[in-house]
């Protein structure tokens, strides 16, 4: 399928704001950290009184891609941008409070998967296509690819894909699990701002093929937002394509691959 | 927007409070069967309601111990179960490297993490929302993409929108799409909380409506390329449109401008006219607010026709099945073309003026819609559409 281009990049993780926050090592840096967790963003207070810290790191990571593309949130607003959002466990917290009986009616609509895109749409006026996808990083990679679908058949202009995922409420959950995710969990929300793009995008992917990307070592597990930080580590290292982002999950590994340039633009010098 | 591949619908499976099985889920919409109940699986004495669509025994003659325990899990192998007498082939009669799973879901594997804080942690894994898809894949044995997407009530209608595009994409040669959710105390608390639950009894379109019921199913459609599908089939997919809110968190756009929007992108993506709609299976779940705005809505996309455009809402029936109703609400499509009936809207016995469509009412009416328009609309301001041809 004909490839979207990347305008912008958000990236907002435990390690920091953008790319170049990522260390080298997660592990060693991480230092024994199980979970290297995001503060609640410091968002308008009343505005968003009632929302969730997923919700408002969806909001923040955005904001962090409009400061990269350097505009306003009326370039994104209407209903030719579509939000494509994937995550794995983001609404685990949310639905653990509920169920032990610390969230009352207010809180309940924000149990749902639909929470953490609904605030981001709402606070940048996105009433375009709208899709929602769960699983590890192969989910985001098939958010990348229906964008790319989207986009080829003119259905928007533009299409954000946006991953959250939270890991802090439910540390204690993630480590009792069996096939644990590997740490350290470094809570993120990323998100990419595409547009028609020249070149090929081809997405594959194979059951039970293994293969952790290069950039996990780096960014340690980030689950959905793997793929969104490896394309914001790649554009930091080179801004030139083609790139190649893998994932895994559940014994499905995912493969995409951008020909020619994928991004539109360099980074922002510091 | 070029014209996509056409997509058939070969065969469906359902397990719903009125049946588990498609046929008898047929005859118990045209019969007027009511599957509302009191809830007796878990503990409601202090909810405001304790009533809803609630399956009381899964009855299907599947080998249980194939099957995780968890009820998600089990309604969706259910449906499946059906879907593969349905079609005749069991197992499905293609390769399992190109077998692909889609469904839909507002809660996933939400009750098994209930079970886990009540000190079952090893049940912790089947609450990830995606569990349940993945134990359907591995009953199956697809071996293809296993998506679960998750756009709250609208989950199975975006689910079989991204069924088609697997398809017309080539990662498989067929696709086991559709919905599911069931009822827990975590969901029926929650709408409680809410008050949007009803203690009369639903009535979609009704001036007396007063809330709605929940319901728990699975329903599931076999996809593939028209050109491969060969003769046996239910019809087609057309479109598949969805569109955000962006307006609020639980309540839907007052102006009803997002369904709007996914109902236009269905139409657009399908190639048809609003003119060429033959009826519409709509999400009216007798809140209120949903169903006046859905109607303006509708009136808006069918323009001078939606007086006199067949309408149906199932929720009267069994209760919102939340992630299964809107793939519930597209077998409904298939099925009244198909039979040439389009079932009666349970609980409505006066149409609100404010909805002012020709909302089928007491019996069945005899029609064989050709083409047909679903409509679904959900928390967090998801709204998505499909337009479907029957066979």
């Amino acid at each position: 399928m004909r490839a979207p281009a990347i305008r912008a990049v958000g990236l907002l993780s435990g390690w920091g704001e953008g790319a170049a926050s990522v260390p080298l090592d997660a592990k060693a840096a991480a230092a024994g950290r199980a979970v290297l967790e995001v503060e609640r963003p410091a968002l308008d207070p009343e505005r968003f009184r009632r929302s969730r810290r997923e919700c408002l790191m969806g909001v923040a990571a955005v904001n962090v891609m409009l400061e990269d593309a350097e505009q306003g949130p009326a370039a994104i607003a209407g209903e030719r941008t579509a939000l494509l959002f994937a995550t794995t466990a983001a609404y685990a917290p949310s639905n653990r409070a509920f169920i032990e009986s610390r969230g009352g009616s207010t809180y309940f609509p924000y149990t749902a998967a639909a929470a953490v895109p609904a605030e981001v749409a709402i606070a940048f006026g996105l009433t375009g296509p709208y899709e929602i996808l769960i699983g590890g990083a192969p989910a985001t990679m098939r958010a990348i690819s229906r964008a790319a679908a989207l986009l080829e058949a003119g259905a928007c202009d533009r299409a954000i894909v946006l991953a959250v995922e939270v890991f802090a409420e439910c540390a204690d959950v993630f480590a009792r699990m069996r096939r644990a995710p590997r740490g350290p969990l470094v809570e993120t929300a990323a998100c990419l701002w595409l547009e028609r793009g020249e070149g090929t995008l081809a997405f594959d992917r194979r059951r039970g093929a293994g293969g952790r990307d290069g950039a996990r070592r780096r960014l340690g597990e980030m689950l959905s937002c793997e793929p969104l930080a490896t394309l914001a580590l790649a554009r930091e290292a080179e801004g030139e394509g083609p790139v190649t982002v893998t994932g895994t999950w559940r014994g499905e590994s995912a493969r995409l691959e951008w020909s020619g340039r994928p991004y539109r633009t360099r980074p922002r010098a510091a | 927007m070029p014209r996509p591949e056409r997509i058939a619908v070969t065969a469906a499976g359902v397990v719903t409070p009125i049946g588990q099985d498609l046929d008898t889920f047929w005859s118990a919409l045209l019969t007027g069967a009511d599957g509302i109940s009191p809830i007796e699986r878990f503990p409601v004495q202090d909810l405001r309601v304790g009533q809803g669509g609630e399956i009381k025994k899964l009855t299907r003659a599947v080998d249980w111990r194939r099957v995780p325990d968890s009820r998600a899990t089990r309604l969706l192998v259910s449906a499946a179960d059906d879907l593969c007498v349905q079609a005749g082939e069991r197992p499905l009669n293609v390769d399992p490297e190109r077998l692909a799973v889609v469904v839909g879901t507002a809660l996933g594997g939400v009750e098994e993490g209930e079970r886990a804080l009540a000190g079952s942690p090893r049940r912790f894994p089947g609450a990830l929302y995606d569990a349940p898809g993945h134990g359907l894949g591995r009953w199956l044995g697809a071996r293809g993409p296993v998506i679960t997407v998750s756009t709250a009530c609208a989950s199975g209608a975006t689910a079989l929108g991204l069924g088609a595009e697997l398809l017309r994409r080539g990662e498989a040669d067929a696709v086991v799409a559709g919905g599911y959710d069931i009822l827990c105390r975590f969901v029926l608390r929650g709408f409680d909380s809410l008050r949007s639950l009803t203690r009369e009894r639903v009535r979609p379109f009704d001036r007396r409506r007063s809330g709605l019921l929940l319901g728990e199913a699975a329903a599931l459609v076999l996809l593939r390329r028209e050109a491969e599908a060969g003769g046996r089939r239910l019809g087609t997919l057309l479109g598949c449109g969805s569109a955000s809110d962006a307006f609020h968190i639980a309540a839907p756009d007052p102006e009803g401008r997002g369904i709007e929007r996914a109902m236009r992108a269905a139409l657009a993506e399908a190639h048809v006219d609003a003119a060429d709609v033959d009826f519409v299976s709509a999400h009216g779940t007798a809140t209120p607010l949903n169903d006046t705005i859905e109607a303006a809505a509708l009136r808006r996309v069918l323009g001078s026709r939606a007086s006199v455009v067949p309408v149906n809402s199932m929720k009267g029936a069994f209760g919102h099945a939340m992630g299964a109703a809107a793939t519930l609400e597209a077998i409904l499509c298939l099925l009244a073309g198909r039979h040439g009936q389009i079932p009666a809207t349970l609980g409505l016995e006066e149409l609100d003026p404010a909805c002012d469509l020709d909302c089928v009412q007491g019996v069945p009416r005899a029609a064989r819609p050709r083409v047909s328009l679903s409509t679904s609309l959900g928390f967090g301001g998801c709204n998505a559409a499909l337009v479907i041809e029957s066979a």
